[in-house]
């Protein structure tokens, strides 16, 4: 019995999207580009959260040294490093590794090094952080510190930026909610409008679904199923259409001349979900929010 | 649906209407008396303004359990509105309205939606929904109810024969004339088997002697037991005696025989 009243109310909210198919297709469309957008935006974040999730998982620092410096003073730098939590010396590049390095990314263009007569490179400690552990501590006054020891010339760490790309991530994290919440917003207008105007369309048959005994949870559930139909075609459209860019940007690879190549990754599947769920539970209350404002008699 | 088809014997002082008198039984989420004399329909001094018009003035009425009254008058004497108030489609401006004991100004909507489905109306402007068949017209009153698909299927047909459309299931009502179009409306109205038919010029549209048969229709609903209250202009074309009638006339009882 059950399984009957559902696949009646299937029949009417199918029935209602035919009998409507110019404002469920605008509608659609609408609530389409509407998760669009908020699926893209949440690509990116997560993207971006990613690469800098990276980066400061390989916090490195070069400490140049001054030429010249003794074998004690390079000891006493190194042994401080050392005691620094989570801190390692990768290696000790010393001038004429420096010049080798540099000759073997100069490649070709390694004659330009010829005319030298004295080394111009500054030995350097390369000194890692241990994965993740690295955020803790304070690149900023490391590196002060360092500088003030004798024998250092130099400090430059790979966070510099890093920092400002935080505040920045933030920002872009209060935007997207605030984005994503105008566009709930606006796809819960949509949906109610949408199934208003259906509701609108069959204000006839609903007065005599009552007059011969239907409950209101009879005449509603059809609209709903319409909202949630909506919903979860539009989610399914929008995540296909991001899943198709996504797909686009990883087999061509976005190369930024500066930044190097950038790996893409999907939306995690639970994001995927989320956002399915959440243009499903936007159809329905959207559509409990038409059907409540008509039923109120 | 379970909970609706217990039975369950009334007993004082569980907060029911006085009026539920003592054996009363709950079927089917309405409290049914078995008692012949029980009184299905009351009216207690019912009023019903629409604005400054006055459709309804103290209406007093009882009908008992298998009583077949009609309700005659002139045009605009408030026939229709007696019907609607007592179907619950209209809410009194004063005044008591008792189906079954129960007090209609105080039934939960819910409530409202399962007394509908024993009462069944015909109303005087079909209300038949055009772009569905003949078929799914007279079903809608038990798709309604979420009974089984053999059982609508079973009865729509059924119900049809009875009011000689069985040959038109599959038509669309515009293509129906206005008395076929009647039956399609009473054919609904009796699917149900409703303890209370009301009927509101069942008969306008039919000639003579579809007129006669739609009465003798009534007379076999009325056999079997079920209350029927009639609204016409034109008593006569029912030639019946002895049949209990009550005139109205802007909005009054005149006439109670
Ligand atoms: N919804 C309404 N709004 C305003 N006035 C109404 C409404 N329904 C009925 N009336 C008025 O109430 C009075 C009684 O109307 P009703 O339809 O009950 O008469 P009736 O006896 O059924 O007439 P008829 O035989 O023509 O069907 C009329 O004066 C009518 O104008
Ligand atoms: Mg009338």
């Amino acid at each position: 019995m059950r399984l009957r009243l559902w696949s009646y109310f299937l029949r009417q909210a199918l029935m209602n999207i035919m009998n409507n198919r110019l404002v469920h297709v605008i509608g659609l469309g609408t609530m389409f580009v509407a998760i669009l957008i908020f699926g893209t935006f949440l690509f990116l974040l997560i993207n971006l959260n990613t690469w800098v999730q990276g980066w400061g998982h390989s916090l490195s620092m070069s400490v140049y040294l001054e030429d010249g410096i003794s074998e004690g003073k390079r000891d006493m730098i190194a042994s401080w490093i050392k005691s620094l939590p989570t801190a390692e010396i990768d290696r000790f590049i010393t001038k004429e590794g420096a010049l080798k390095e540099l000759r073997r990314v100069l490649g070709a263009q390694a004659g330009l090094l010829e005319g030298l007569s004295t080394n111009p490179l500054p030995a350097s400690l390369e000194v890692v952080f241990e994965k993740g552990e690295g955020l803790r501590l304070d690149p900023d006054r490391i590196k002060k510190e360092l500088e003030k020891m004798e024998g250092v010339e130099e400090v430059q760490y790979s966070e510099d930026w890093l920092k400002r790309f935080k505040g920045l991530m933030s920002l872009i994290r209060v935007g997207g909610l605030i984005i994503g919440g105008l566009l709930c917003m606006g796809i819960l207008f949509i949906v109610t409008n949408t199934i208003k105007l259906t509701i609108y369309s069959r204000k006839e048959e609903i007065e005599i679904l009552k007059l011969v005994g239907a409950t209101d949870w009879f005449v509603k559930t059809p609209f709903l199923l319409e909202g949630a139909i909506q919903g979860i075609l539009s989610g399914i459209l929008a995540l296909l259409i991001l899943y198709s860019g996504y797909y686009l940007l990883s087999t061509e690879k976005i190369h930024f001349t500066s930044l190097g190549v950038f790996d893409f990754i999907f939306l995690p599947y639970e994001y995927a979900l989320l956002i399915f769920l959440a243009s499903v539970a936007l159809g329905l209350v959207g559509s409990l929010i038409a059907v409540g404002r008509f039923f109120d008699i | 649906m379970n909970l609706l088809a217990a039975k369950k014997t009334y007993s004082p002082g569980s907060g029911l209407p006085n009026a539920l008198s003592k054996g009363s039984t709950l079927r089917n989420g309405l409290w049914t008396n078995d008692n012949l004399w029980a009184k299905v329909i009351q009216l207690f001094h019912l009023f019903k303004n629409f604005g400054p018009n006055v459709a309804l003035r103290d209406i007093d009425l009882r009908v008992l359990k298998g009583e077949f009254v009609f309700v005659t008058g002139p045009s605009g004497a408030g026939k229709t509105t007696l019907l609607r108030l007592i179907f619950g489609a209209e809410r009194p401006t004063s005044g008591q309205i008792l189906i079954n004991a129960i007090n209609l100004n105080r039934i939960s909507r819910s409530s409202l939606d399962l007394l509908r489905r024993k009462v069944g109306f015909v109303f005087q402007d079909f209300k038949l929904l055009p772009k569905k068949t003949v078929f799914e017209n007279v079903a809608l009153a038990l798709e309604v109810t979420g009974e089984r698909g053999s059982f609508i299927r079973k009865k729509t047909h059924q119900s049809l024969r009875l009011v000689n459309l069985a040959e038109k299931e599959q038509a669309y009502p515009l293509s129906l004339s206005g008395g076929e179009q009647q039956r399609v409306a009473i054919a609904r109205a009796i699917v149900k088997d409703p303890l209370i038919l009301l009927a509101d010029e069942p008969t306008g549209n039919l000639d003579p002697d579809l007129t006669r048969d739609i009465i003798t229709l009534f007379r076999n609903i009325h056999m079997k037991g079920t209350t029927i209250v009639v609204a016409t202009h034109s008593r006569e074309r029912f030639e019946d005696s002895g049949q209990r009638t009550i005139v109205l006339k802007r909005g009054k009882i005149v006439v109670e025989k």
